[in-house]
C-alpha cells in the first residue's frame, strides 16, 4: 500500500477549534508584567483578568513545576536557599521558591500567566516552552515588586525587513 | 493512465472546509479542487514515477555537491547572488536537513516521466495532495490505493531535524490564503511530531541586532519560510539569515535547485538521461520546438514556447530579469482537452506521493485545477 494509513489533523478543520486555546503556551507577550501577589495585579488589570491568570499559573505550577526528591538537587539548579518542600499526592518533594506571577495578554486575546521562581544569583526564572526563561532579577533577596528588576527590554526590534519582493509579484509559492 | 469523469460528493464543499479546514478549494471564483474527475494509474505506472523521482532526487543532490565543489563559476551560471555562496556551501557541508520538494513531471504512461522543473524551495499544492485527495479516496472508495504517504512522511521527517528543544516559527506572506493554508498544514504535521510551533507573517519578522524576534519578542531560532530564498537574500534582513542567526527550512543549499538554470546543469551532468529533457542556458542549442523559462519564476509565469524562431505560446508575468533556460519542448499529455502535470513529492529526499494538477492549456498556471488520483 502506498497511501497513508491514517491522516489525522490536530490544528486544521474541526480539530483546530479545540486546540487553538492551548497554543503558544510558552510565549512571553511583550506586555507581560511581574506581580508578587494577585492583589497587585488586580489593582492594575482588574479582578477578572488576574483571577483567570492566577488560576492558569497555579495549574502550571501544580502540574509542571520542576520537582526534586533531594534538596541538593533542587538547589543545584535554582541556587542555595531557593527551594521549598511541599507535600503532593505522590509524596514530599522540593520545588523552586515561587516569587509571584508573570501576567499579560496574548496576541490572540488569550490570558498569559506563568509562575516566577527565584533562580541562582537572585535571577527571576519562568517556565517557557519546556525551558526556564530568565526574565529578570531580584534585589538583595527582596521579594516584593520593588525588588524585581526585569531583564533589559529589547529596545529596538526593527520590522519589515522581509516581504518586500512579494509585493512585486502576484503569487509566492509554486 | 486514464482520466475518469466521476460524480462529486454532494456535500464536498462543506466537508473539506469544515472537517479539513481546506479554505482555498475555490480561487478567485474559479474551481481549484476538482473532484468531477480523477486519474486512474496502474501500479506499474506508479512504480515508474516513484523510481524516476527517487533517481532525479539523487541526481539533484549530486548537482548540489558538484556546484558547491566548483564554487564561483557554478554559482554564477545559476545566477545565485554572491552574498549567498558562503551560506549555501556552509549549509551543505554541515548537512542541514531538508523537508520537502515537488518535481513536476510530464507523463502519460507510454514512456519515461520527464522532469519539467523542480520546485525545491517553496513548493505548494501540498495539503491538497497529502490530505484532501486522501480523504476523497477514503470517502469514495477506501479499498483503493493511492500513491500518497506524504502526511506520514512529513510527521516522520520533522522528528529527524533535531529541533525538539526549540520552537519552529512558520512564516508566509500575510493575506496569501493558499500559502498560509500550506504553512498551517505543515505546522499541523510538526505539532504531531511533538514540536513546539508558532506562526508569523514574513513581513512581521523582527530583528533586534542579534536575533530574529516574533511579535511577542520571542527569539526565532528555527524558521520555516514559505518564501523564496532568492528574495530573502536580497531583502534588508537577508544578511542576518545568511550569517546563521536562525536555522532555516528549507536550508540555504536549496537555492542551487530552486532556480531553473539547474535544469541545464542537470542535463550537462547527465546528458541523455531518460527522465531529463535537453536544457541549456543559451538559445539555439535545442532543435525544433523549445520552451524558454525564466531562471527565477513561479506558477508558469513568463513561459514562451518557440517553434523554429516563432513564438507559438506565451504567458505573462513579471519574471525574467536574471535570464532564461531553454528546454526542449515535450508534447504534454492531453485527456479530453485537459493537460495534467504530475507533481511528485519528495519528503526528506524520499519519493512520497503525487498530486495531479491539470489545465486547459499545455502550460500549467496558477489557474490550474487539482484533480485526485488512485491506482490499481
Amino acid at each position: 500500500m502506498k497511501k497513508s494509513r491514517s491522516v489525522r489533523l490536530v490544528l486544521l478543520g474541526s480539530a483546530g477549534v479545540a486546540l487553538a486555546a492551548c497554543d503558544d503556551g510558552g510565549a512571553l507577550p511583550a506586555n507581560a508584567q511581574f506581580y508578587p501577589t494577585v492583589n497587585e495585579c488586580i489593582a492594575e488589570r482588574g479582578v477578572a483578568q488576574c483571577e483567570d491568570a492566577k488560576a492558569v499559573a497555579d495549574r502550571t505550577r501544580a502540574t509542571e513545576a520542576p520537582r526534586f526528591s533531594r534538596r541538593e538537587e533542587c538547589e543545584q539548579e535554582f541556587g542555595v536557599g531557593n527551594c521549598e518542600t511541599r507535600q503532593t499526592a505522590g509524596g514530599s518533594f522540593f520545588f523552586p521558591l515561587m516569587m509571584g506571577y508573570m501576567m499579560g495578554n496574548m496576541m490572540n486575546g488569550g490570558r498569559y500567566a506563568q509562575p516566577v521562581y527565584r533562580g541562582p544569583n537572585n535571577t527571576a526564572v519562568m517556565p517557557a516552552g519546556g525551558r526556564l526563561l530568565n526574565v529578570g532579577r531580584f534585589d538583595n533577596l527582596g521579594a516584593g515588586r520593588a525588588a524585581f528588576r526585569p531583564a533589559p527590554q529589547i529596545t529596538t526590534v526593527s520590522r519589515g525587513g522581509f516581504g518586500g519582493t512579494a509585493a512585486n509579484y502576484r503569487t509566492v509559492g509554486g | 493512465m486514464q482520466r475518469l469523469s466521476v460524480t462529486p460528493r454532494a456535500d464536498w464543499r462543506a466537508h473539506v472546509e469544515g472537517d479539513l479546514g481546506f479554505a482555498f478549494h475555490t480561487i478567485d471564483g474559479a474551481l481549484y479542487w476538482d473532484e468531477t474527475a480523477c486519474y486512474r494509474l496502474t501500479a506499474a505506472e506508479v512504480d515508474e514515477i516513484e523510481d524516476a523521482t527517487q533517481e532525479l532526487e539523487q541526481m539533484a543532490l549530486g548537482l548540489v555537491d558538484r556546484v558547491v565543489d566548483t564554487g564561483e563559476q557554478a554559482f554564477e551560471r545559476l545566477r545565485i547572488p554572491r552574498v549567498a555562496w558562503e551560506a549555501i556551501a556552509a549549509s551543505w557541508h554541515s548537512k542541514e536537513r531538508n523537508l520537502y520538494g515537488r518535481m513536476d513531471l510530464a507523463y502519460r504512461g507510454d514512456g519515461p516521466p520527464k522532469l519539467l522543473e523542480y520546485n525545491a524551495d517553496t513548493p505548494t499544492a501540498l495539503f491538497e495532495a497529502a490530505v484532501v485527495q486522501w480523504d476523497w479516496l477514503q470517502a469514495t472508495s477506501p479499498e483503493r490505493d493511492q500513491f500518497n504517504s506524504i502526511h506520514e512522511r512529513l510527521i516522520e521527517a520533522w522528528t529527524k531535524f533535531g529541533i525538539r528543544a526549540k520552537r519552529v516559527h512558520f512564516a508566509a506572506v500575510r493575506d496569501h490564503a493558499e500559502d498560509n493554508g500550506t504553512i498551517e498544514y505543515l505546522r499541523d504535521t510538526a505539532t504531531q511530531a511533538r514540536l513546539e510551533t508558532a506562526r508569523i507573517a514574513i513581513e512581521d519578522i523582527g530583528w533586534d541586532g542579534q536575533t530574529f524576534r516574533d511579535l511577542d519578542n520571542l527569539t526565532i531560532d528555527v524558521l520555516f519560510k514559505l518564501y523564496p530564498w532568492e528574495w530573502l537574500v536580497r531583502e534588508e534582513f537577508g544578511q542576518h539569515l545568511l550569517s546563521g542567526a536562525a536555522q532555516v527550512i528549507e536550508p540555504a543549499w536549496k537555492m542551487v535547485l530552486s532556480n531553473k538554470a539547474a535544469l541545464a546543469l542537470l542535463w550537462e551532468m547527465a546528458p541523455d538521461h531518460p527522465n531529463l529533457l535537453p536544457a541549456f542556458l543559451e538559445p539555439g542549442r535545442v532543435g525544433g520546438k523549445v520552451v524558454r523559462k525564466p531562471i527565477y519564476s513561479r506558477e508558469g509565469a513568463n513561459i514562451q514556447v518557440v517553434d523554429t524562431g516563432r513564438v507559438v505560446a506565451e504567458t505573462d508575468g513579471g519574471y525574467g530579469a536574471e535570464g532564461f533556460v531553454y528546454q526542449a519542448h515535450v508534447e504534454m499529455p492531453a485527456f479530453d482537452g485537459n493537460y495534467p502535470v504530475i507533481g511528485s513529492w519528495v519528503i526528506a529526499s524520499q519519493a512520497a506521493g503525487i498530486g495531479i494538477r491539470e489545465d486547459t492549456t499545455p502550460i500549467t498556471r496558477d489557474t490550474s485545477r487539482f484533480v485526485p488520483h488512485f491506482f490499481e
